[in-house]
């Protein structure tokens, strides 16, 4: 890798996030619409405010349902701050395909850039942003419950190293769907086929996750299937870093060192894709 | 020294059975202007890209400015420059910051990078529109801008793939103007492909006719129309003449004679040499001319001859058309920002 290619080529990436803001905001339509309707309409723990409960059935029945969280939807919003990380570097495939559709894809593989230049670029460009639009998530979560509408609620106190874990996870979240997208974005020749693929696997991928479901009402072998999900394991280290970590199994690193290897195992398998679209036709 | 570019019976099998280039061969010398004329379809993108290892070749071998394109792509990649059919600037970049990232591409050193970059423009003629972005640039300035990408790092070996599609007469005058300029500064070697012929009769040093995958003739434009069987002098006497016939074809270097409504037809490898012999034997007859005309064969009819048909349109969508195509979509994609 090229530092100098490298970082015009980025700077070339961040250049059009800049210039295109409705990309990013596309990024941001899903989580921001479920925050103001699906979480707005579906907050059901206001239930627990039954007068038949005892404070102490209801603490039981949130401890059971969210693992520590004070209410749904401060469990769900943390879901969807984790699912920026997917929603957020659907674009930066997009572009490759776009790139290849107009020719700038062409003359960058035809210039003696590698394809470690050409995709490294695009992966630090496109995994950077994610990072500040999940904290607008986040914010705006927070925000929502100072309006009178449900809100985020934090019960734990954040830490400095808290606040890390947050970002790494996410970090690595985008780091990995940057990779899978960068690597079909590679593949693919045609953006309908682009994002048909990239449907089939955002929604099976967020309902495999623990992100909208409280963990308590889930049955095991989905329980099973979500404890791997990359999608859950950020969510977690956000939820243990929010409201605390009494009610999971293991502390928040164990936690981002699955998505370390989920993260790798995406970058190699998409460098290798990478490597292999942008060499010398045969 | 070594030739700049040589083929060697370079083929390109797409898909097992479409043979897009069949065993071509030649060489261009370092400094000169070579020609690939040929109709859509013709094998001249396919054999470009793989003289500049976008493509590999099915079996042959090339070699560009000494580096072997199979093997040495990096270090091949670094010395030539490349302007492809279609457009490949950013839309999204002004024309400065797509040259910029070029510089940085092909290892312009940094510091000289503003001083070359405003050197291309200025000479390309696009340093009033440089901080515009691309998508609003005309036809004609993204021609312009891909032909200053393409030569950014100074490259040995320019290659140039149909680069003055679209543009109007003007355009392409202009065009090859600056092209022709910077070779005779630069001394690089320029390889073309065109389907404009009285453009690869202006431009070239030397053309090869490619057809259905193959050389069918190659030469220098005039060797190529010498091959014709030469000029046609027409000759135009005073009154009625016929005497002057065989006078005619008595002249060294004459080929036929045909006399057509008391007009004479001549032919002959130079016309221009011809004509005073003709005076002077019209003279030494005491026949007075109305008129003598030179014309020489055009390189439609060498296309023609060799060929054995117009540029044809038997093709699916051939790489022209969807670049035409191509440059729609962009245009109405700028249109709509
Ligand atoms: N990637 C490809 N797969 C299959 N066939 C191809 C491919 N690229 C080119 N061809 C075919 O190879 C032949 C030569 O194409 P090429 O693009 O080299 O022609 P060309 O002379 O550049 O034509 P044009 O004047 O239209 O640019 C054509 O029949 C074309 O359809
Ligand atoms: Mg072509």
């Amino acid at each position: 890798m090229n530092v100098r290619r490298w970082s015009a080529l980025t700077k070339r990436e961040l250049l059009k996030i800049v210039r295109n803001p409705a990309a990013i905001a596309t990024g941001l339509l899903l989580p921001v619409l479920y925050l103001l309707l699906f979480g707005q309409g579906f907050n059901f723990t206001s239930f627990l405010n039954s007068p038949y409960l005892t404070p102490v059935q209801r603490t039981q029945l949130l401890h059971q349902y969210l693992l520590g969280a004070p209410d749904y939807f401060s469990y769900f919003a943390a879901g969807m701050v984790g699912f920026v990380g997917v929603t957020a570097t659907l674009f930066v495939g997009a572009n490759v395909i776009f790139d290849k559709l107009f020719g700038t894809l062409k003359r960058t593989a035809a210039s003696p850039a590698t394809a470690a230049d050409i995709f490294g670029a695009r992966l630090v460009a496109g995994s950077i942003q994610p990072v500040g639009l999940a904290f607008l998530v986040l914010g705006l979560a927070i925000l929502l419950g100072d309006v009178g509408l449900a809100g985020l609620h934090v019960t734990a106190a954040v830490t400095v190293v808290g606040a890390g874990e947050i970002v790494a996870a996410i970090l690595l979240l985008s780091l990995m769907f940057a990779s899978l997208f960068l690597a079909l974005g590679f593949t693919i020749e045609q953006p309908q086929t682009y994002f048909a693929l990239v449907n089939a696997i955002n929604l099976p991928v967020l309902l495999t996750s623990a992100a909208l479901y409280p963990w308590g009402a889930m049955p095991a072998w989905l329980q099973g299937i979500a404890s791997y999900n990359p999608i859950t394991l950020a969510v977690e280290v956000l939820r243990i870093d929010l409201f605390g970590g009494n009610f999971y199994p293991y502390a928040a690193w164990v936690y981002l060192l699955g998505l370390i290897g989920w993260a790798l195992a995406m970058f190699a398998v998409a460098t290798l894709l990478t490597q292999r679209a942008l060499a010398p036709k045969n | 020294m070594p030739d700049a570019i040589i083929a060697e019976g370079l083929s390109k099998t797409f898909n097992g059975s479409v043979k897009a280039v069949d065993g071509v061969s030649f060489s261009v010398k370092e400094g000169e202007v070579y020609g690939f004329l040929g109709p859509n379809g013709a094998g001249k993108t396919t054999t470009l890209s793989m003289l500049t290892a976008v493509l590999g070749p099915t079996t042959g071998r090339a070699t560009v400015d000494g580096l072997d394109v199979s093997h040495n792509v990096h270090a091949l990649k670094q010395r030539i420059g490349l302007v492809f059919q279609e457009s490949t600037a950013d839309p999204d970049l002004t024309g400065r910051e797509n040259l910029d990232l070029a510089a940085a591409l092909f290892g312009v050193p940094l510091r000289d990078t503003p001083k070359r970059v405003d050197e291309l423009l200025n000479r390309l003629a696009l340093a009033d529109s440089a901080d515009r972005l691309v998508k609003t640039f005309s036809g004609g300035m993204r021609r312009r801008l891909e032909l200053a990408v393409g030569m950014i790092h100074s490259p040995r070996v320019l290659f140039l793939d149909e680069p003055t599609l679209g543009l109007d007469p003007q355009g392409r005058a202009g065009f090859w103007k600056i092209v022709s300029d910077l070779r005779k500064e630069t001394g690089m070697t320029v390889f073309l492909t065109t389907h404009y012929l009285d453009e690869a009769d202006g431009v070239c040093d030397r053309i090869a006719i490619i057809d259905h995958g193959k050389i069918v003739a190659s030469g220098t434009p005039s060797e190529l129309k010498d091959r014709l069987g030469g000029d046609i002098v027409t000759v135009r006497p005073l009154g009625d003449a016929a005497a002057l016939g065989p006078a005619l074809q008595a002249l060294p270097g004459v080929t036929s004679v045909t006399a057509q409504d008391g007009t004479f037809r001549v032919k002959c490898p130079s016309g221009d040499t011809l004509i005073p012999k003709v005076v002077g034997a019209a003279t030494g007859l005491g026949i007075g001319l109305a008129g003598v005309s030179l014309r020489r064969p055009s390189l439609d009819e060498v296309f023609l001859e060799f060929t054995g048909r117009e540029f044809r349109e038997d093709e699916g969508p051939t790489a022209t058309d969807r670049a035409v195509f191509l440059s729609r979509v962009q245009d109405s994609r700028r249109g709509r920002r």
